[in-house]
């Protein structure tokens, strides 16, 4: 019941708010529901079993009996910190568009509730069906956040993210379909489980293109490229990002980015381990040039927002690289860095946001000895900056150093290629922070220091900095708190993700009955 | 006491010092902000004398006291334990940081009186002890990273402490962007170090020693070169050496505690930990030493034209570091540990020395704009002089013999060679020179100062640091007395060597040495370094026309010098536009031009299809939702049903 619950607060606030008739209780109303979804998923937290990889909490029901689909829940140690992720992110969101969002307030916080179950859905389900249900409604919110809230181009970012999304997803339904007649074939039932799909022996020829496996490898890994984003279909992202609001961007990056990540790990590495094995140079490549190619056009961005979207590039390319290396320490290491990419680029566009709502610009060029000028944000954006760059004690050393580290052990030339990542994004984000903070006032400065000047950090985005700030040090110098409950799990998948299989946690209580009936 | 508590206080003391300076950033009280960090300091001082002096009480073979605080990174076969480790190498570091850190402290409280930021700037101060400590402290690799990242960072924000100046925070950038090419190397180094033993445990490592030396270029000594990449980003070496002298924008104390005695020389002190390892890649030892020692000369050169007396210094850092790093690669880890000790005293002397000058000459640092400042200055010169004769190797100043060392054995070292220790020698001639130079235009000679600025000396808290370095400087180099001047005197002890000597490798095949020639080479030093001291001296007080009249007559070289040989231009135009061109070259040919394009092309191609469906477009959210769920439920179910 458990998971349900956590599936369906966020819609059942969402139904609250757009029956509110007043608009002045929307806010309230939301934040109220996410800070109950918090709360659950806290408690989700505090009962998980770190001592297995089986699914846990599972749950399910027939839906579609005659296709073997079912509404079928579950989660173990990888999607457990995205569930958390998530969870954590949406009441900073709302905290954080308190004064940045005034029109259409209803619509808005809808949408982000809405969106909250669709991206926790995708999360927890453990049937592919219902799986990508979750994946594509969490196109619709999305949708209409950049496009009624967004920038003078909204309509063109719109457009763009969502037939870019669409498109890999078309080929992971074929791909899907595939595989539920697969089942039908081996196992003698329909089953959309993801479950029975890892018991699947899915023909394989190697070094032949049109081996089924590779093709569906292909399909699913499009679909998830597309998500991440990967290099070269990763370009509608910056558009994205620059036309959303910040809430937008912050729930694009923080959570929606990982959804394509987290599908490379539950489906294409542990489904297509042949495939995988054979073309994991190829992601590993891939990887790298998203990071170097990410890094270096951040170098040359006019946008601050821009800059942090392309750095968004080379920082999931960071994840691929985990992924494909196939070794605990990259696999741990990708989990880490989904978890800090999401801490420390959803607190970046939070601090853009920021900035951006007292001057309405957001051109690098016109700023400069910001740091004077309001001291706190100034700390606040370099810490998160630490952050971004890796500075061990940071969150993201941690993730950084054991993906560079599993790359190197398992393809020392793509380890050593992605070491200069290191340098590279500190020369983006120092420099962009040197032309921003340091050095004389800026004409922005100037002309509202006319006008008594910038105001420094409120106390309500205080709050949501210093909440982001204790996490990354908290991340940064307790990793195990964190990587403790996905031992088990990460450790499963890398030992077994060449014939992968797992099993439900069944309860006690189940336990119990099923013994007295015996 | 318990020796945990004494590892917890040197790291809590200052970490409490950083927060309380920190959160009042704002305050103006630089006398309460000086206090409390130089108190903070002061306190982890104690705490590495109470350390040290338990590892003296200790048993020779067993000098070692480790204690883990808890496991940090647990993934797969990879431990690390925030867990530190002091011995004969360690314990001498922390004495160093915390000795001189704590003079550095209590100086910048008269330094930055006139500072609108004090507090802000101990905060930093504070922190860099930290992460110094967690370099020299850590048991584990990683640990030591995190110190070697983090002394970086905080010397990012010392340099570009007053970033309203544009050049200052631009040259924060640079020391921190190239450490980070260090780095990089240093990373790679753990990852190899990592394969070849399967932890980054300092002591784990060296357990598994002996390691079988490399003839060949193999994993070893990839493993080594990569580590010494690290440090020539660290501790400014060839080719990574060009964010040194730009870090002197930072305030004078800064220079000297970070950018003299203890950051810079984390390098040789990370190689020097390593030395088993390293001594069995001698292949990669070669290149070390040729690294040192082309560093020493081609530093020493550019100091003797520059004018600002901090540039100065900066490239006589540079040079000494040279010198350490000859040290170590021709297998004398001992020689590298006492040069960087001795160098720590009298170089940290003569930046705040220099800091002194500065501060009285109201942010001066042209040396042509001094002169006769001996009379106005007189505590800050006598201390100046001891360092000058320290760091030109008079004996018998501290430098004199750990320098000395370094020449001997570049020279009897089987892993030497008579080239390299003629390198030595005349960047040492080259030493005096520049720094004669220094002094003769600083101290002595006549004032050039202009007439609105009145000379005055500095308080006694800024000079008392100056006096305790300068007995440093002279007596620092009695630790380390060679054999045979020590038996002249009636066997006076090397204590350093054998203090340092359970941690060391011996350098195979190093044959007896013979006394005359030791004495040989030591009065050619002295000879050489005594004479061109007396050049400058001569050229730079009474014939100044001459020094003139040669740069004159050798203009394209003189210039070429004092351009710092265009390296700076060089890597710019080669290596960073270059790279910005790249990034704009993608983002407008691959991004826009070329991956846009084809998703236009996709794009209006299903518009154009789809253009029947606008009718049912009305603005309305719930039905532009409803619609879209309906279809992706339909469509799913058409496609399984169907």
């Amino acid at each position: 019941m458990l998971l349900s619950l956590i599936l369906f607060v966020p819609v059942i606030g969402a139904a609250l708010v757009a029956l509110m008739p007043n608009e002045k209780l929307v806010r309230p109303i939301a934040l109220f529901a996410s800070l109950v979804e918090l709360g659950l998923a806290l408690f989700l937290l505090q009962n998980f079993d770190s001592t297995t990889a089986a699914m846990q909490f599972v749950e399910k029901k027939e839906w579609i009996a005659s296709f073997g689909i079912n509404y079928f829940l579950g989660i173990d140690g990888i999607s457990l910190w995205l569930v958390i992720l998530t969870c954590f992110l949406t009441p900073i969101i709302i905290v954080g568009s308190w004064d940045s969002i005034s029109e259409r307030l209803k619509s808005f916080h809808v949408s982000l509730l809405v969106l909250q179950t669709a991206m926790l859905g995708t999360f927890l389900s453990l049937d592919m069906v219902l799986f990508y249900t979750f994946w594509e409604l969490s196109l619709v919110p999305m949708y209409f956040m950049i496009g009624i809230w967004g920038g003078a181009r909204r309509i063109y970012a719109t457009v763009k993210f969502f037939i870019f999304t669409m498109f890999g997803s078309v080929f992971m339904l074929v791909a899907m379909i595939s595989l539920l007649y697969l089942t039908k074939q081996q196992l003698g039932f329909y089953s959309a489980s993801i479950l029975d799909f890892y018991r699947l022996d899915i023909p394989y020829i190697r070094g032949a293109w049109l081996s089924p496996q590779t093709l569906m490898f292909i399909a699913f890994s499009l679909a998830f490229a597309i998500k991440v984003p990967m290099f070269p279909v990763h370009t509608w992202l910056p558009d994205a990002h620059t036309e959303a609001p910040t809430p937008g961007s912050v729930i694009l990056a923080g959570v929606m980015l990982k959804m394509g990540t987290y599908g490379f790990m539950r489906f294409s590495i542990p489904l297509f381990p042949d495939a995988v094995e054979e073309w994991s140079w190829f992601f590993l490549f891939i990887g790298v040039v998203g990071m170097i190619y990410g890094s270096l056009v951040a170098m040359v961005q006019t946008d601050i927002k821009k800059l942090v979207a392309y750095s968004s590039v080379a920082h999931m390319g960071y994840v691929v690289l985990g992924l494909f290396a196939l070794n605990s320490y990259g696999f741990s290491g990708a989990l880490y860095q989904m978890l800090n990419h999401g801490i420390s680029t959803g607190a970046l566009f939070l601090l853009v946001g920021m900035i951006y709502d007292r001057t309405h610009s957001r051109e690098i060029a016109k700023y400069g000895g910001l740091a004077k000028a309001m001291p706190i944000y100034s700390i606040c954006f370099f810490i998160i900056t630490l952050s971004s760059i890796a500075v061990p004690g940071t969150n993201g050393f941690i993730g950084e150093f054991l993906i560079l580290m599993g790359t190197f052990i398992s393809a020392p030339i793509f380890g050593i290629l992605a070491v200069t990542g290191v340098v590279l994004g500190a020369a983006y984000m120092l420099w962009m922070f040197k032309r921003v903070f340091f050095g004389q006032e800026g004409e922005l400065i100037l002309k509202y220091k006319e006008h008594g000047g910038l105001k420094d950090l409120n106390p309500r985005e205080l709050g949501l900095m210093v909440v982001m700030i204790v996490m990354v040090f908290w991340m940064g110098i307790f990793p195990k708190h964190f990587l403790d409950y996905s031992k088990e799990s990460l450790d499963h998948l890398t030992e077994n993700y060449g014939q992968y299989e797992l099993s439900m946690k069944t309860d006690i209580k189940e336990q119990l009955t099923a013994q007295i009936e015996r | 006491m318990a020796e945990s508590f004494w590892i917890g206080l040197i790291f809590a003391a200052p970490i409490l010092g950083f927060l309380i300076n920190g959160f009042n950033f704002r305050s103006k009280n630089y006398k309460l902000a000086g206090t409390v960090g130089t108190l903070a300091v002061a306190t982890s001082f104690v705490s590495a004398l109470a350390l040290f002096s338990k590892l003296v009480s200790l048993p020779e073979a067993e000098r070692v006291i480790t204690h883990s605080f808890f496991q940090w990174i647990s993934v797969g076969n990879f431990h690390v334990d925030a867990s530190f480790l002091v011995d004969q190498l360690s314990g001498v570091m922390i004495l160093i940081i915390t000795g001189v850190g704590s003079l550095i402290h209590l100086f910048s409280i008269g330094y930055m009186s006139h500072d609108e930021r004090p507090a802000k700037y101990f905060a930093y101060l504070n922190l860099f002890i930290v992460n110094m400590l967690l370099l020299v402290l850590g048991e584990n690799l990683l640990i030591l990273f995190v110190g070697w990242e983090g002394v970086g960072l905080c010397s990012y924000l010392l340099i570009g402490f007053w970033f309203s100046d544009k050049e200052k925070a631009a040259a924060g950038m640079k020391a921190f962007i190239t450490n980070r090419i260090g780095d990089a190397g240093l990373l790679i180094g753990m990852f190899l170090l990592f394969m070849l033993t399967g932890t980054l445990s300092v002591t784990e490592i060296l357990a598994q020693g002996p390691f079988a030396t490399e003839v060949t270029f193999g994993i070893v000594s990839f493993a080594c070169l990569a580590l010494f990449i690290g440090a020539t980003g660290k501790s400014a070496q060839i080719p990574l050496y060009v964010w040194l002298p730009d870090a002197m924008a930072g305030p004078t104390p800064v220079s000297a505690l970070i950018h003299a005695a203890t950051m810079v020389t984390a390098g040789v002190y990370m190689i020097t930990r390593l030395n088993p390892v390293f001594m069995a890649a001698p292949i990669s030892m070669e290149i070390i030493a040729w690294v040192g020692a082309l560093t020493a000369l081609f530093a020493a050169s550019i100091g003797i034209t520059q004018w600002d007396i901090k540039k100065i210094l900066a490239y006589s850092t540079v040079s000494q570091l040279g010198y350490m790093f000859l040290a170590l690669g021709v297998g004398s880890f001992n020689g590298a540990m006492f040069h960087l000790m001795t160098h720590a005293f009298f170089k940290a002397l003569m930046f705040l020395g220099s800091g002194s000058v500065i501060h009285a000459m109201h942010e001066e640092q042209d040396i042509r704009k001094m002169g006769a400042l001996k009379k106005y200055m007189p505590i800050t010169h006598v201390t100046f002089v001891l360092g000058w004769l320290a760091i030109i190797g008079m004996p018998p100043f501290a430098g004199f013999f750990s320098k000395d060392e370094i020449l001997w054995m570049s020279w009897h070292s089987p892993m030497g060679s008579k080239t390299l220790w003629f390198i030595g020698l005349i960047a040492a001639g080259m030493t005096a020179f520049y720094m004669t130079r220094l002094m003769a235009l600083t101290f002595w000679g006549k004032s050039r100062v202009p007439e609105n600025v009145h000379p005055h000396e500095s308080p006694i808290s800024m000079t008392l640091p100056l006096i305790v370095l300068g007995v440093l400087s002279v007596v620092g180099g009695w630790l380390g007395i060679p054999h045979v001047i020590g038996d002249v005197f009636g066997h006076i002890p090397n204590i350093l060597e054998h203090w340092y000597g359970p941690k060391i490798v011996p350098i195979p095949g190093l044959e007896q040495a013979v006394a005359s020639h030791e004495y040989a080479l030591m009065t050619i030093s002295v000879l050489v370094a005594g004479a061109s001291a007396f050049t400058a001296y001569v050229w730079y007080t009474k014939r100044e026309d001459i020094p003139k009249a040669i740069s004159e007559k050798a203009k394209p070289l003189h210039s070429l010098v004092f351009e710092k040989y265009r390296v700076d231009e060089f890597y710019e135009a080669k290596i960073i536009k270059p790279a910005i061109e790249t990034g704009k070259g993608l983002w407008a040919f691959v991004d826009v031009a070329f991956i846009d394009k084809i998703s236009y092309w996709i794009t209006s191609y299903i518009k154009d299809s789809g253009g029947g469906l606008r009718l049912l477009q009305n603005g309305n959210l719930q039905q532009y939702a409803f619609y879209i769920v309906l279809g992706l439920l339909g469509s799913i179910s058409y496609l399984i049903l169907g």
